[in-house]
């Protein structure tokens, strides 16, 4: 008998909006990260789960048991939400309560344990109101845990939080639900996320499940460049075979590790923090290596994106302090290299998204 | 200067302060009439009458008990209306109602059909041959020309009040809240309990505030159904008929100022800024 979660070609209509055959599986203590644009479904898939909207088609199955005749309070599932939804007319210790006392638990001991656990013992008897974003985070998911549910739906959980306040949050978080030891889906839109929280990924586009697997082998091998866009590849353009472990792109000819597949459509993707950026003085004849032209230098606070333009249209990563010593300036000329190891030969959406 | 600003079509310097002053001159005039419309009636009638006068209308003892049955009456049908009222507002805000629109316009039905057509529409149907009264005969319970009559008729003209007031109130919650109840293992019951209603306790006492008006100032529909026994405004028409004007002055103050203080505390009460409400709020 298999444990954890397990869809089963679900299908859900939503108004116009459908989710299309999504089949996902999740296994006890580990965390699936939902990725998605905004529109994609990801919400109406955990309504569904939890017992909100009722599945068109297919299969809900947790711990081995069929969800489809439980009501949303017997499914015992934990749901965290980007506003917490935390009981305005209670106290923390109260919200903590609310599922104890459903199930007819009378002692506080276990929720003051779970407040205890979480480090928010001393909220106990504040009102959700008067509590900053990150403590109203950790109240939302001690709620969610504290009735020991057998599947954690997390809905963009950090989204709501300030920068500084999700950072630290994050690792916590991820550290809390491995504990805990359940399966937890965990939906969002940052992909910075995906790479710090999950043991797995799925990415989900237009109501459909374009690619689900262990976390690097998404990020390794996207199934198409809708999903690597999502990944923060960006588009090199479009890719020939030319010979060996070669591609020409836009006229360029670049090295790539292993000998590229001779199906058409492909698309050449990398990572901007990939390519590394050298002074134009040097020699441009190393490896995948281009003499380009600074277009534009924008400011992301503690890295810079440096925008080139020449026979290939390329960005990079950079930390603030090599705009001075590579001398960074519109117009300017650099050379950038794109490692063959940071190359991606991707399928065009559409053609090969099988 | 100014050829050049009527070239461009834009006002002179001057002009956009006048026309902002005229804005609020034109704004205050015409809400000024309007409370002014209300509030004159009101001083003239409570001038007309002297303390003596009251103190009368207050020792006659059919005034008295005119009075308190309307307030005893107004304040059931309050109770009547939120007990029927907040299923009916859930359904709307909430349930999967399959006409909600016609539903709606049913709710609201009573704001627009004359008062003294409602009392003989009641009269049809609560009448002792009438397709409800004869049911309810048999349990004893007559309406025309009882207390149950005045109740039936003071909720006929009060439910919008009720039923919109808690609508609103069930809409402005967080269906996530309630979502977040059912996933803790709450069936529809404790949801509706323990989060649903007290969040929405503003709207109920809201709702009942304005049902206990509405049904106190209650004349045409109660008329018929109810002539006696009395409730106060009755009372008042019926002075007026044998006395006239002067003579139910006396009366009409009285009653202005009984249902005006309730209303004032009924309202307090609703708000929030009176009962036990108002300190869990701020403060802990």
């Amino acid at each position: 008998m298999s444990s954890g979660l397990e869809l089963r070609q679900l299908t859900v209509r939503a108004g116009a909006f459908r989710l299309e055959t999504v089949t996902l599986q999740i296994a006890p203590g580990r965390i699936l990260v939902l990725l998605g644009p905004s529109g994609a479904g990801k919400t109406v898939l955990i309504e569904t789960i939890a017992g909100f909207r009722r599945p068109l088609s297919g299969q809900i199955v947790l711990d081995g048991r069929d969800l489809a005749s439980l009501p949303a309070e017997a499914r015992r599932i934990g749901l965290v939400f980007q506003q917490y939804a935390l009981f305005p007319h209670l106290s923390v210790l109260g919200n903590v309560r609310f599922g104890l006392r459903a199930r007819g638990e009378r002692s506080a001991e276990p929720a003051r344990a779970m407040l205890a656990r979480l480090g928010i013992a001393g909220l106990a008897p504040r009102r959700p109101a008067n509590l900053s974003g990150g403590e109203q985070q950790r109240v939302a998911l001690a709620r969610a845990l504290v009735t020991d549910p057998r599947l954690v739906l997390l809905d963009e959980p950090l989204a709501a939080l300030d920068a500084p306040t999700r950072d630290g949050l994050r690792d916590e978080l991820g550290r809390t639900l491995r504990a805990a030891g359940v399966p937890a889906l965990y939906v969002t839109h940052d992909q910075i996320e995906a790479h710090s929280l999950a043991d797995d990924v799925a990415v989900l586009i237009g109501g459909r499940l374009r690619q689900a697997g262990p976390v690097q082998a998404l990020f390794d091998a996207p199934a198409d460049t809708d999903v690597a866009r999502f990944l923060g590849l960006e588009q090199l353009g479009p890719a020939a075979p030319a010979g060996g472990c070669s591609v020409t792109v836009c006229g360029v000819r670049l090295h790539v590790t292993g000998k590229p597949p001779a199906a058409g459509g492909l698309v050449a993707m990398y990572r901007a923090e990939d390519v590394q950026l050298s002074p134009a003085t040097e020699a441009a004849d190393a490896v995948n290596t281009l003499r380009l032209t600074v277009k534009a230098v924008v400011s992301l606070g503690p890295v810079v994106r440096v925008e080139l333009a020449g026979p290939l249209a390329v960005a990079a990563l950079v930390f603030r302090g090599a705009v001075p010593a590579l001398n960074l300036r519109p117009g300017q000329p650099v050379c950038a290299a794109l490692p063959p190891a940071s190359l991606r030969l991707v399928p065009v959406a559409g053609v090969c998204s099988g | 200067m100014t050829a050049q600003a009527a070239r461009t079509g834009a006002f002179p310097a001057a002009w956009p302060g006048l026309r902002r002053g005229l804005f609020y001159a034109v704004t205050w005039l015409l809400a000024g009439l309007l409370l002014a419309f209300i509030v004159l009636p009101l001083v003239r009638l409570t001038l007309a009458t002297s303390p003596s006068q009251l103190a009368d209308a207050v020792r006659t003892a059919e005034i008295r008990s005119a009075i308190w049955l309307s307030l005893r009456d107004a304040a059931l049908t309050a109770v009547v209306a939120a007990v029927l009222g907040i299923p009916l507002a859930w359904l709307l805000a909430r349930g999967r109602l399959p006409a909600r629109s016609v539903v709606q316009g049913v709710v609201d039905l009573p704001l627009a059909v004359p008062h003294s057509v409602v009392g003989i529409g009641l009269l049809f149907v609560l009448s002792r041959r009438g397709w409800v009264g004869a049911q309810t005969g048999h349990l004893g319970i007559s309406f025309y020309g009882t207390e149950w009559g005045i109740v039936a008729g003071m909720l006929f003209v009060s439910v919008p009040f009720m039923v919109d007031s808690v609508r609103l109130a069930i809409e402005g919650i967080d269906p996530r809240l309630e979502q977040a109840a059912r996933s803790l293992g709450a069936g529809p019951w404790l949801t509706f309990s323990r989060v649903t209603l007290p969040l929405a306790a503003r709207g109920v006492f809201a709702g009942m505030a304005l049902t206990y008006a509405r049904s106190i100032s209650e004349f045409g529909a109660v008329a018929i159904l109810a002539y006696f026994p009395m409730t106060a405004p009755v009372k008042v028409y019926a002075l007026y008929l044998q006395n006239g004007l002067q003579q139910s002055a006396a009366a009409s103050v009285l009653l202005l100022l009984v249902t005006l203080s309730t209303f004032v505390v009924f309202r307090a009460l609703a708000s929030g800024r009176v009962g036990p409400r108002a300190t869990r709020h701020g403060h802990e």
